[in-house]
């Protein structure tokens, strides 16, 4: 079963319908979140301080570039990136588009708990448009999981695995 | 005859598939092209947003008129009176200290600029830093130092020890640094930085800076510009 073969043998999507959509909202709306701080980061409009929201702090921290590349930009690119490659899956129905922006997703999660962890516990300080990306990509990583396990099952594995 | 009808009806699932290609194909590009505008769209519409988020609360008004113990740069008669809720340690309001100090300077007598204390919970070394400047006010050094507390943010923001660093500024305007230890401790003056503090909140100030003009929150202060033109602005009508 490779997944050149898959379209060809069943022409309809074996990753749920409501799994790529979901997908496509939650990779576009990180995407929107990111483009935001990465706007911000260029213009250099300084990001206010508030009560409850420490984006100043965060965005403005030596972590907030790694390697001069700053991370809200590799953000918007991570999501961006999510997004089409969910879009190149509806478009030649090849879960394997889908399946590498799964195991992005999986990176990007990582990534995510990396970057709580150092505004808990490192800076001290919460950036809510940064929570809220980490929020969302551990989402997509729920989401891959379901479509994982959904492409296991109408290969017919699933009998093997439990 | 059989070859015949064959022929043609070949010929014919020839031409639906070739037209179902075609019609895939348009849909195909419909898809892409779609896309491509969303995300245009999308991007366009975050920069459009990010350059006109608010400040602060919108709605925010200013609830306690200038007093005797504010400090006041120009003239506290003046017609306009330019209100701001700051933070030493706040990035942007240090990004906003020359702009500030550019307008004063060339305003002059025709503006009222007053300095309020609002110092965030997380930024730990900024209340130290409102003291230090209230501290040296009481030997008539207040702008002095908050100039050179907003130039030095680099220098003391995330140190352990600022109030050591704040001394040496006081040393540096060469106070009475006797008087300035025990004043920077004293119980008036942290009653002074939560007043204003609490005034904040009650005008509905949630971020800093946030400034206001006769009165009203300025929604996005939009830098040297923004704020030039809304003084001008404010002169103009009230004269």
């Amino acid at each position: 079963m490779t997944d050149l073969e898959t379209p060809l043998v069943r022409p309809s999507p074996i990753i749920p319908r409501w799994i790529v959509w979901s997908w496509l909202v939650f990779s576009f709306v990180g995407f929107l979140d990111a483009t935001y701080l990465t706007v911000k980061h260029y213009t250099g409009g300084p990001i206010n301080c508030s009560i409850l929201n420490g984006c100043d702090k965060v965005a403005t921290s030596s972590y907030a570039a790694v390697l001069g590349v700053p991370v809200a930009l590799a953000g918007a690119v991570y999501y961006l990136f999510l997004f089409l490659l969910a879009v190149i899956y509806i478009d030649s129905s090849r879960a394997r588009f889908f399946h590498l922006a799964v195991f992005t997703a999986f990176a990007g999660f990582l990534a995510s708990l990396w970057f709580v962890y150092l505004q808990v516990f490192v800076l001290r300080a919460l950036c809510l448009y940064c929570l809220f990306s980490a929020i969302d990509s551990t989402f997509l990583s729920l989401l891959g999981m379901v479509a994982l396990r959904s492409k296991t099952k109408s290969d017919g594995y699933s009998d093997k695995e439990n | 005859m059989e070859t015949f009808t064959n022929q043609g009806s070949a010929q014919n699932q020839e031409d639906r598939i070739s037209k179902a290609k075609r019609r895939q194909t348009v849909r195909r590009a419909a898809m892409w092209f779609g896309v491509f505008l969303v995300i245009g769209g999308a991007v366009f519409g975050v920069m459009k947003i990010s350059r006109s988020t608010p400040g602060a609360g919108e709605t925010a008004s200013l609830v306690s008129a200038i007093s005797s113990a504010d400090w006041v740069k120009g003239d506290k008669e003046a017609k306009v009176i330019i209100v701001e809720y700051s933070d030493f340690q706040c990035p942007a309001c240090g990004a906003y200290h020359p702009v500030l100090k550019r307008l004063s300077e060339e305003f002059g007598d025709k503006i009222g600029f007053v300095y309020r204390h609002f110092p965030l919970p997380q930024h730990t070394n900024a209340r130290p830093a409102a003291r230090a400047a209230e501290a040296a006010g009481r030997q008539g050094k207040f702008w002095e130092m908050h100039d050179i507390i907003f130039e030095n943010q680099q220098e003391w923001s995330e140190s352990q020890n600022g109030k050591n660093i704040f001394e040496k500024y006081a040393e540096t305007l060469k106070l009475d640094m006797n008087r300035f230890k025990s004043d920077v401790d004293a119980k008036e003056i942290s009653d002074k930085v939560s007043a204003d503090f609490e005034s904040g909140t009650k005008s509905g100030v949630n971020a800093t800076p946030t400034f206001f003009l006769n009165g009203k929150a300025i929604a996005n202060p939009g830098g040297y510009d923004g704020l030039r033109n809304a003084i001008s602005q404010a002169i103009a009508n009230n004269s």
